[in-house]
């Protein structure tokens, strides 16, 4: 798949945009992503419905895939059934 | 509101609240305001955790959106070769550098002013500082707590004398977001200097210098007699030579400012608003130099009548008054205030935060054409790392590279 191709999840509305990926399959809410919507929502599996946030980037643990959210959801990101992480700006902790 | 500034392209070099706070400005007045943050840590004011002893949600965390509203954000580190190149790249087009840097890194970094003007020498060199850019204490580092509050003497000319030290500066960033402003107000003036000449000037506006600016009238005064300025313990009422200025108690214990500067002019109106009309007749209470010579006894006579109606009353009954009069707000009643409202004081923008209301922001301090301002939410880190460098020309080999040695994020 091309860098910068958008994806739609067929369980909600996360849209994303590829920065990084591999061979595997890219999910969302437990159903493939697709460049289209499916004519027919899938239904939004209980184990990948964690919800995805906007401008969140979403990675796996071997920095193979990365995903950029551009819309968020309800489902959770996966790859061949991994859920992904964010992956956050790491600042020291200070307070006021 | 009319985008003043539209057009030019700011990048940000900045971390925690002062010059990012004229960064989230002049994207206010539509300005592409771009921040660069480390790759890896990203501004260092990410890493709030709490603030005034409660957690702070990164993802809907108006300390951070107050800043960083309306930018883009882009992963970069300037410490490599290869970041350094690229950051000249994007400041060739870019009119304004905006940054906190200390000298001594942004030399080491390569972003002083020299190596910029190389890449541009049209670009505005904007530096916010501690202590400001020459004199002894150009390298030292500091937040408005240290620089501002406590070395620019607001701190402690507010304190009242019987303390050893002064109150904590504690209304959230206040010294910051005020310098902020005044950069933002300088980079305004230089970039119509610029277009009126054609000459890039450096700006320079540091913590103190804007509580030298703040307290002007005081520090002018000092230098003239020498005299510190101290705040005394605040007590109700007026003073023995002011007896109409001052904060009066209400029947609901709340505060009521009365600031009868020409006392003469207004004090008829007052007496009448206060239910005191007698006093307007009485020669003791009538005029300035009568009322200083019996101060004391005026002000009870004033304190008494407000203490006996709470201060939702006044606030309707001195509507018509005709001198100056306020009723003190806490910050909760100021987030509301229907006042601040008609004046579009308040914007909202919806965050990252799933199922989270808008959340509110303060908007800058000046409007245009009476239009509210409109904006979107800051950047989460590195939001906009691949679009701002695909509208700058890179193509995606080079992205991709870039972004596997750790020099993009």
């Amino acid at each position: 798949m091309k860098p910068g191709t958008r994806l739609k999840s067929a369980a909600c509305d996360t849209e994303v945009m590829v920065i990084r990926c591999g061979d595997g399959s890219i999910e969302c809410g437990g159903a493939p992503m697709g460049e289209a919507k499916p004519a027919e929502a899938a239904p939004l599996s209980a184990d990948f419905s964690g919800g995805t946030l906007m401008g969140k980037r979403y990675v796996d643990a071997d920095g193979a895939y990365e995903l950029l959210c551009v819309k968020p959801g309800k489902g959770s990101l996966a790859v061949n059934g991994v859920v992904l992480s964010t992956k956050d700006a790491k600042p020291l902790p200070a307070s006021d | 509101m009319t985008k003043v500034l539209a057009g030019y392209r700011v990048l940000e070099v900045a971390q925690f609240t002062f010059v990012p706070s004229c960064g989230g400005l002049l994207a206010d007045w539509g300005a592409d305001v771009i921040k660069i943050e480390h790759p890896v840590r990203g501004d260092a004011q990410r890493g709030f955790v709490q603030w005034s002893g409660k957690p702070v949600d990164p993802d809907h965390n108006p300390m951070l959106e107050h800043s960083n509203r309306g930018k883009r954000s882009i992963g970069l580190d300037l410490a490599t070769a290869d970041g350094q190149a690229l950051f000249y790249e994007m400041a060739a087009s870019a009119d304004v550098f905006l940054t906190n840097m200390l000298p001594g890194d942004r030399q080491k970094l390569k972003i002083d002013v020299e190596h910029l003007r190389k890449a541009n020498p049209n670009i505005i060199y904007a530096r916010g500082s501690a202590y400001g850019d020459k004199g002894p204490d150009r390298d030292r580092g500091g937040f408005d707590v240290t620089a501002f509050w406590s070395h620019g003497a607001i701190g402690w000319s507010l304190t009242p004398d019987r303390f050893e030290v002064p109150l904590m500066m504690s209304v959230g960033g206040m010294g910051d977001s005020t310098s902020g402003a005044n950069l933002a107000g300088g980079i305004t003036g230089a970039l119509l200097h610029r277009e009126r000449t054609g000459e890039a000037l450096e700006v320079d506006v540091s913590l103190i210098s804007s509580a030298w600016w703040s307290s002007g009238q005081g520090t002018a005064m000092a230098a003239l007699n020498g005299n510190e300025f101290r705040n005394t313990m605040p007590t109700p009422g007026g003073s023995e030579f002011m007896p109409l200025m001052g904060f009066f108690v209400t029947a609901d214990k709340r505060a009521l400012a009365l600031f009868l500067m020409q006392p003469d002019l207004h004090c008829r109106s007052l007496y009448e608003h206060l239910g005191l009309p007698e006093l307007a007749e009485d020669e003791r209470y009538n005029s300035f130099a009568a009322m200083r010579a019996n101060g004391l006894a005026l002000s009870d006579l004033v304190a008494q009548a407000v203490g006996a109606q709470p201060l939702a009353f006044w606030k309707e009954r001195l509507k018509s008054f005709t001198g100056q009069w306020a009723a003190v707000q806490n910050s909760v009643e100021l987030a509301n205030d229907p006042q601040a409202l008609a004046n579009d004081m308040m914007i909202e923008v919806e965050t990252a935060a799933a199922d989270a209301a808008p959340l509110k922001l303060v908007r800058g301090p000046v409007q245009f054409n009476h239009q509210p301002t409109r904006t979107t939410r800051g950047p989460q880190a590195f939001e906009h790392t691949e679009t701002v460098l695909m509208e700058l020309g890179l193509d995606w080999e080079r992205i991709e590279s870039l972004k596997a040695a750790g020099t993009i994020a």
